[in-house]
């Protein structure tokens, strides 16, 4: 086959070739950069799959910063609490009821110092007391020990604001130094033993 | 060449990954969703009335979720400082009330004052609102801060918190919807929880609202012979709208149940997850639930003498 100059020079291209190629060293770096802002953004922005984190809150941290505080203007926790631990006893409307529980509307050991009242449903109380000047002797188990220092609050500041009770409010901190000051005890009060705590 | 298997490996990442994304990791997110307590320490949500609950099917059934959502966006939450009563030193009470909202005189801060309860400022800052209810709490004043949920659709008025899963619990389906030809019926039973209301504005919404591009549901009424007296269901209707004498318009059973499920549509509730001041509830008077002296004492019987 005769091959003319014209042809010779198109074959003389060199013909395309696959070789390892540089990547260039700024493309791993933004590809870094990227990697470490979706990282960051996720952190941020996800709540880690957090069930009970919605936009725009990020994290459960910072839903705990967007509650509305507690106690002094809400008593519908506090009622809430009373209706579903104490009323079955005390009746919810605080009158008590004979033989089982007595009242805490007017209840002396209700609208006076917090200190006594907090620790009541914290250790339980037994034996002899005198309500509104009648003597009962019954047993009351700790039945606030297991609610969280805010329930407790709210209920004992619902009992003291409410059924005509107009006392001073109960905080969680207070509830708090009192649990923490009975450590783990099981013996129950006795009223006598109350009336040595002290008033503040 | 054999690529058989990589396709196949390739595939089915690609299925599992959606698979994983799309259904697992929701349903293990949301799948287990129960019953909450509201801050209120009540329980969110109730299910909707058996009627009401019909209703969700009629709504469905025509296509209100076409041009309805109901769904509430949020974008933000700030802090309000209101002051709900004056202390008795009313003059360290306008120096407070000065630093905390500058910018106001005395005289203005006075005239303020006069308005009781009076929204101070806005913060964005837990610590801000927090340090400026201090600073106002002189001489016995009260004030507190409001945790107040903000964005487009509060603006509108649809609603006080962003909706959450909770909200659809009892809904099946449920119907979030996703265009807003109408506007969001999230809190519908709030804005408007007058069933007669919406019983009117379905069969004709012009009468109701002015411009109105709803189309009307006739045919969740009925025309029928009125007996001696109208009856109860009876449509108030006026002008060209009222049927001809002897005669009245009254709901269908669908009609019914769909009014009943709109008045049942409020997702107000404030919840752990989406956070919210509520109105305090007033401290109970006393003076209706305490019983009288001389009953109270004859009821509580000692136990022991």
């Amino acid at each position: 086959m005769k091959v003319t100059t014209n042809q010779t020079a198109i074959m003389d291209v060199a013909e395309p070739k696959a070789v390892a190629g540089q990547v260039p060293v700024w493309l791993f770096v933004l590809g870094f950069v990227l990697l470490f802002w979706g990282m960051y953004y996720f952190d941020q922005r996800s709540g880690w799959f957090k069930t009970e984190v919605y936009a725009p809150y990020v994290s459960v941290a910072d839903l705990q910063r967007y509650q509305p505080p507690t106690g002094g203007v809400d008593l519908g926790r506090g009622k809430a609490v009373f209706e579903n631990v104490c009323a079955l006893c005390h009746n919810p409307d605080g009158a008590g009821k004979p033989n089982q529980a007595p009242p805490l509307t007017g209840s002396e050991w209700v609208t006076g110092s917090p200190a006594r009242i907090i620790r009541i449903p914290l250790a339980g109380l037994s034996g002899p007391i005198e309500v509104k000047g009648q003597q009962w002797n019954l047993s009351m188990p700790a039945m606030g020990a297991a609610l969280s220092d805010e329930d407790l609050a709210a209920t004992l500041t619902y009992m003291r604001q409410s059924w005509g009770n107009k006392a001073s409010e109960v905080t969680p901190e207070m509830v708090k130094a009192i649990r923490t000051l009975l450590g783990n005890r099981s013996q129950p009060f006795t009223a006598a033993e109350l009336l040595t705590v002290p008033e503040k | 060449m054999n690529h058989g298997p990589l396709i196949f490996l390739a595939a089915f990442i690609a299925l599992a990954g959606s698979w994983f994304g799309v259904v697992l990791t929701p349903q293990l997110n949301v799948g287990q969703l129960q019953q909450t307590n509201t801050l209120n320490g009540a329980l969110y949500p109730v299910a909707r009335p058996g009627v009401a609950q019909q209703g969700l099917q009629v709504y469905r059934a025509n296509g209100c979720v076409q041009c309805h959502s109901q769904q509430v966006g949020q974008t933000g939450t700030v802090f309000d400082v209101r002051v709900t009563e004056a202390g008795t030193n009313r003059v360290a009470l306008n120096e407070a009330l000065r630093k905390v909202k500058t910018g106001v005189s005395a005289p203005e801060a006075e005239q303020l004052l006069e308005r009781l309860p009076l929204d101070v400022a806005r913060f964005t800052n837990r610590e801000d609102a927090e340090a400026a209810v201090k600073t106002l709490g002189v001489g016995g004043t009260k004030a507190h801060f409001l945790v107040v949920p903000v964005g487009p659709d509060m603006a509108r008025g649809w609603g006080k918190r962003r909706s959450v899963a909770e909200d659809y619990l009892f809904d099946a389906p449920a119907l979030p919807g996703g265009v807003r030809i109408g506007p969001d019926l999230a809190n519908i039973g709030v804005r408007q929880p007058d069933i007669n209301w919406h019983l009117r504005h379905l069969y004709a919404p012009r009468s109701e609202v002015k411009g109105s591009t709803m189309p009307s549901y006739p045919y969740l009424f009925e025309k029928r012979r009125a007996g001696r007296e109208a009856s109860p269901d009876a449509l108030a209707l006026t002008g060209k709208l009222a049927a001809e004498k002897g005669y009245e318009i009254v709901p269908t059973a669908e009609g019914k149940a769909l009014a009943a499920y709109l008045v049942s549509l409020r997702s107000e509730a404030p919840l752990f997850i989406s956070p919210i001041s509520v109105a305090s509830a007033a401290p109970a008077g006393g003076d209706t639930n305490a019983p009288a002296g001389g009953a109270g004492a004859a009821t509580n019987a000692p136990a022991t003498k």
